[in-house]
């Protein structure tokens, strides 16, 4: 061998096509404390653990032959002291004297090693890192997708218990809490915009005897069917609510006086033509049209549309009456 | 998906002519260029398969997924779905290393579409167990794995001059070369994991088809012991011991290689 590369400053190992060594410079013998006869006409893998055998195998081999060449190939090989000796391997496959080699220069890496190793612990720390992030932030979206279906939960609750809070069990009208808020909202819109609406106040002429006669239950029928009654011949927009007893209230927006009156004598009737099991059942009404914006407040037309329902009980039952027209005909209790 | 989409996936050639067909299989850490020295012997007179796992050479990538390629399982899939793809019948299944098993185990699945299987350097266990030599512990296997990963920068050096080469496929190569930076190694180690840590011990009584082993004499990888185990437990196996030493008789030594698939595919 060439002086100059029997003393290179790096290893050199020719092996042949069957990965037998030929030929190794005496740099390599030096830095593995070997000599001549204890690496020539062996098999290269002699030098290597299990796993390095592996990777000599699975990459080395197959790849030189296949490209000619392999670069930068990390390798361990074992020194006569049998500690694992990393080295960077570049080996070229070349034709001499009609037969084939594979030369190998190896250079020992030894420092760079190290930092390659804390480079790929450094690596997979932040590999985990981001992991743990991209884990934390799934648990993150988890978290809100639950929150947010708890939210719409409750919404759906809350509607559901609104509708039971502003609904009158027994007959399934709205209540006269929702009719008041319903009333003050009207108000606010009529002080704005000085377009009337209605109230009408209705009762069941003589509810007591009917109690009295046919006993409680049939009284709960009366009123189911005549909230029945009031809530089929309401028009659309109208709200229908029970007041209190056999007590009901009605409040129609955008409604003067003549239109109300008209719909509360067909109201009147739908009741009085009803089919009654028993004997006939009628009732009373007093309608109240806001018509002034500075006087009218929730109070007063309450109170003025409960004096014209109460004119309709003096005056027979089975009748409507108008605040309007009672001012007119200079009732007594006016 | 269909013939055309896994003949892509699996980058499936068929070269040759003739009325026999031969799968050839890769095994752990190569692709189908592992077949080139002894294809020449047999393409006169024989169709010949040929392809890459998902995963290896210039398989689709994208079609990777643990879950599928976590276990043997995926890979005996592949084979399957290739010969289905291809309507192949009786085929003589030559598989290389870890790919013995997988033929194996897809012969046990479909034995119609099984003429033989030709195991070379097969090992139905690669770590060593109670009464079995494997070669392996697992220290060495975790070591390998280490190593594998050192050298994953170096892997998309020389491997992509391969696909530089590719002239049809100009453009292929730089997207080789970036995913075997980026994904392959987590692929690579993937399959590492599953072809060391698997174990087809309690299958060999099923395979029904009739099987040669070819046992290097002087394998670094699989010892004698574990190619003598396979041939014990497996019902109709022949069992050759081959001059060739090494894990890569068929380059390392094509023409022993060659001549013992002929006369066997010849008797």
């Amino acid at each position: 061998m060439d002086v100059r590369l029997n003393y290179a400053p790096c290893g050199y190992v020719s092996i042949t096509h069957e990965g037998i060594v030929a030929d190794v410079n005496q740099t390599f013998l030096d830095m593995m404390g070997y000599r001549q006869e204890d690496v020539v006409q062996k098999h290269f893998e002699t030098l290597m653990s299990t796993a390095n055998k592996l990777m000599f195998h699975s990459y080395f081999y197959p790849y030189i032959n296949l490209d000619g060449h392999v670069e930068e190939l990390l390798i361990r090989l074992k020194n006569s002291r049998g500690e694992s000796v990393p080295f960077i391997l570049n080996g070229r496959k070349s034709e001499r004297e009609g037969r084939e080699w594979l030369d190998c220069v190896l250079v020992q890496v030894g420092k760079r090693i190290d930092y390659e190793m804390e480079l790929r612990l450094a690596n997979k720390q932040i590999e985990k890192a981001y992991w743990e992030k991209d884990q934390a932030l799934a648990e993150l979206q988890h978290i809100y997708a639950e929150i947010e279906r708890k939210q719409t939960e409750l919404m759906e609750i809350n509607t559901v218990l609104l509708e039971l809070s502003n609904t009158d069990k027994l007959t399934g009208l709205k209540n006269r809490r929702f009719f008041q808020e319903k009333l003050e909202e009207e108000l606010k819109l009529y002080s704005q915009t000085g377009i009337p609406f209605s109230l009408f106040m209705l009762d069941i002429d003589h509810f007591k005897r009917v109690n009295d006669t046919w006993g409680h239950a049939y009284g709960d029928e009366v009123l189911f069917d005549v909230a029945s009654v009031l809530q089929t011949h309401a028009r659309e927009g109208d709200i229908v609510a029970r007041y209190g007893g056999e007590e009901f209230v009605m409040l129609l927006s955008r409604t003067k006086a003549s239109e109300a009156k008209v719909c509360a004598d067909r109201i009147r009737r739908a009741v009085s033509d009803f089919s009654w099991k028993e004997d006939g059942v009628t009732i009373s009404i007093g309608i109240m049209t806001a018509t002034d914006a500075l006087e009218d407040n929730e109070a007063t037309l309450l109170e003025q549309a409960d004096q014209a329902l109460y004119a309709s009980k003096e005056n027979g039952r089975n009748r409507v009456t108008h605040y309007e027209d009672l001012k007119l005909q200079g009732s007594p209790h006016s | 998906m269909n013939e055309v989409q896994i003949i892509a996936r699996n980058n499936v050639k068929v070269l040759g002519t003739g009325e026999r067909t031969l799968m050839l299989a890769h095994g752990f850490g190569c692709d189908q260029s592992m077949w080139k020295y002894i294809l020449p012997a047999f393409e006169p007179h024989y169709r010949i398969v040929l392809f890459d796992y998902v995963g290896s050479g210039h398989s689709d990538l994208s079609a990777y997924t643990s879950e599928r390629y976590g276990s043997l399982r995926g890979y005996v899939q592949d084979v399957l779905d290739i010969m289905e793809a291809l309507e192949l019948q009786d085929v003589t299944f030559i598989g290389h290393s870890v790919s013995s098993m997988i033929g194996m185990l897809a012969s046990i699945e479909r034995p119609e579409y099984f003429a033989e299987l030709i195991m070379i350097g097969p090992s139905a266990r690669y770590l060593n167990d109670e009464g079995y030599v494997g070669g392996f512990e697992k220290s060495d296997v975790t070591e390998l794995l280490d190593m594998m990963e050192l050298n994953f920068a170096g892997w998309a050096g020389f491997l992509a001059p391969i696909a530089m080469k590719n002239p049809e496929m100009p453009s292929l190569s730089q997207a080789l070369e970036r995913s075997f930076i980026s994904t392959d190694p987590v692929i690579t180690r993937e399959f590492a994991e599953v072809t060391f840590f698997s174990d087809c011990r309690e299958e060999l009584p099923k395979a029904k088809v009739p099987i040669l082993i070819m046992q290097c004499s002087d394998d670094s990888i699989v010892p004698i012991s574990a190619g003598e185990y396979l041939h014990a437990h497996l019902r109709d196996s022949s069992f050759r011991l081959m001059e060739a030493k090494g894990h890569y008789p068929h380059i390392s030594h094509p023409e022993e290689t060659i001549s013992l698939i002929q006369s066997y595919l010849n008797t």
